[in-house]
């Protein structure tokens, strides 16, 4: 699991999903320390395309052999797209999380939301305590 | 350190564990492996080649004495006056209401002293409760009980080549128990009861060992087994390959309020035993289909859903029972549940059912258990 790396610009939730600037979106997903804590992912429960949520809103579940484990919207932003391969492929996200992995994009995102999330260095310093 | 995780107990093998990059999580009191690695593949190691598991936690109470026979007649449903010397049977402990206070499988070994030597295997939860249980019912009966599970590790080798493996460490197979039995046996230079029993659907063996030789004999079991592919499987295995073979979880799937036969364990009972037991008037009148409040179903979900404990299960729209376990079938690839339909349903296999997850009816259909059966 340690060969995995967050790229720049990586922001993060206490409750591990990261963010992701991609051109004018924002790739949402979970981090490399949520998915060893989850172990083997095998279901994600994905919203609609269009569907738009608050900071904090629920926007999917994630499930592993263990449990269930909804998703939190890092920011207010409405989906601009669902990673589609997550249905036949759900492991990607343990595999990849930071890129093959990712779950949603985001547009017309909240900045000010997404500049107030943690660094993701600060967040692993965080969780590592 | 808080004061719960100073009551944490460990296992004669938790240094293994570590060694062993396990997870562990704590588990019924217990400091307990969950996985080593990954989930699924350790239950495809299990189906496929060889696995094992650290169960220390389990109970073994050994019961002796003139009145053995009589007394165990006097607890479970099951006709223990049928159980030969080194076979097994897979026993509940009844109250007096025909709920189930622990499933155990009990051991008929060699006598000791002319008596009749028994070892029953409890959960690890319910070791105080049967134990108490059992005194309770002690009376007149001439039998010693005692618990020895502080004493005693236990360790399950499981899988296809698991026969193998036990023939390396120097038990040939003709020496090793057959299917339900059990013996006394020496696998090198450990002193073990060995028992063809587990927890998987595979063909395995539950070894009984003594705290102070389990960690060698775990480690000789691992090297011998690398040829094999063996690896180690923790709790998270344990569960998803015991819910594949349609095994009941005590505490999850049964309680006391429950009998074996809402749980579907009627072909357990012995429907012509003349002794009293516990609980046998209410059983007998649920074996005849009157007094049951519900019935066990296993089920396969229709779409990519996952069922887990305590979810609502809907018949025509209309609630109709819950969810007791349910989760991914990694061997067979799609998602399973069981639970309970209120006994007004009359559920058949084939019939469709829905389970509501997340407030979202997903549909599901009734199927034959165990949902995985091993080739011969």
């Amino acid at each position: 699991m340690g060969n995995i790396k967050a790229p720049e610009g990586t922001m993060c939730t206490k409750s591990h999903e990261y963010a992701l600037k991609e051109a004018e979106l924002l790739k949402i997903g979970i981090t490399d320390y949520a998915v060893e804590q989850l172990g083997d992912v095998i279901f994600v429960e994905l919203p609609e395309v269009g569907a738009r949520f608050s900071k904090g809103d629920v926007f999917g579940t994630i499930e592993s052999v263990k449990a269930a484990s909804d998703l939190y919207a890092p920011v207010s932003g409405t989906v601009e797209s669902i990673n589609e391969n997550l249905s036949a492929s759900p492991e990607l996200v343990n595999e990849d999380p930071f890129a093959e992995g990712w779950i949603i994009k985001l547009k017309e995102f909240n900045t000010a939301e997404f500049q107030g999330l943690m660094p993701y260095d600060n967040y692993r310093e965080d969780i590592e305590g | 350190m808080n004061t719960i995780m100073e009551n944490i107990r460990k296992t004669a093998l938790n240094e293994e564990h570590i060694k062993l990059g396990a997870k562990m999580v704590p588990f019924g009191g217990w400091n307990m492996p969950l996985q080593y690695g990954s989930i699924i593949d350790e239950h495809n190691t299990v189906r496929k080649n060889a696995g094992l598991f650290d169960v220390s936690h389990m109970g073994e109470v050994f019961l002796t004495g003139a009145d053995a026979v009589e007394f165990l007649q006097s607890l479970v449903p099951q006709d223990i006056s049928a159980l030969k010397t080194g076979k097994a049977v897979y026993c509940q402990l009844l109250n007096n209401n025909g709920g189930m206070i622990d499933d155990l499988i009990i051991y008929r070994l060699e006598d000791v002293n002319d008596f009749p030597y028994f070892m029953l295997i409890v959960n690890a939860s319910r070791i105080n409760e049967d134990y108490e249980w059992i005194i309770s019912k002690k009376s007149d009966y001439n039998v010693d009980i005692y618990n020895e599970s502080d004493k005693l590790s236990m360790i399950a080798l499981q899988g296809p080549f698991s026969s193998d493996i036990i023939e390396e460490l120097g038990l040939i197979k003709s020496e090793q128990p057959e299917r339900f039995s059990a013996k006394n046996a020496f696998i090198g230079s450990a002193e073990v009861i060995i028992c063809r029993t587990g927890y998987t659907g595979e063909d395995g063996f539950e070894i009984v060992v003594s705290n102070s030789v389990v960690p060698t004999l775990w480690r000789n079991i691992l090297e011998k087994g690398v040829e094999y592919s063996i690896k180690p499987i923790g709790l998270g295995a344990r569960d998803t390959l015991r819910l594949e073979a349609a095994m009941l979880l005590y505490g999850q799937d049964m309680d006391e309020m429950t009998s074996p036969v809402e749980a579907g364990l009627s072909w357990s009972i012995a429907k012509n035993k003349q002794e009293i037991y516990s609980g046998k008037d209410d059983i007998l009148m649920q074996l005849g289909g009157a007094g049951l409040k519900k019935r066990l179903i296993g089920f396969k979900m229709l779409d990519k859903s996952i069922p887990r404990h305590d979810y609502d299960i809907f018949i025509d729209d209309k609630p109709a029972g819950k969810v007791t376990s349910g989760g991914i079938a990694p061997y067979l690839g799609y998602n399973i549940g069981l639970g309970y339909i209120d006994a007004e349903y009359s559920p058949k296999i084939g019939d469709n059912i829905q389970i509501d997850i997340r407030g979202k009816l997903h549909p599901a259909q009734i199927v034959k258990r165990p949902f995985y059966t091993r080739g011969e």
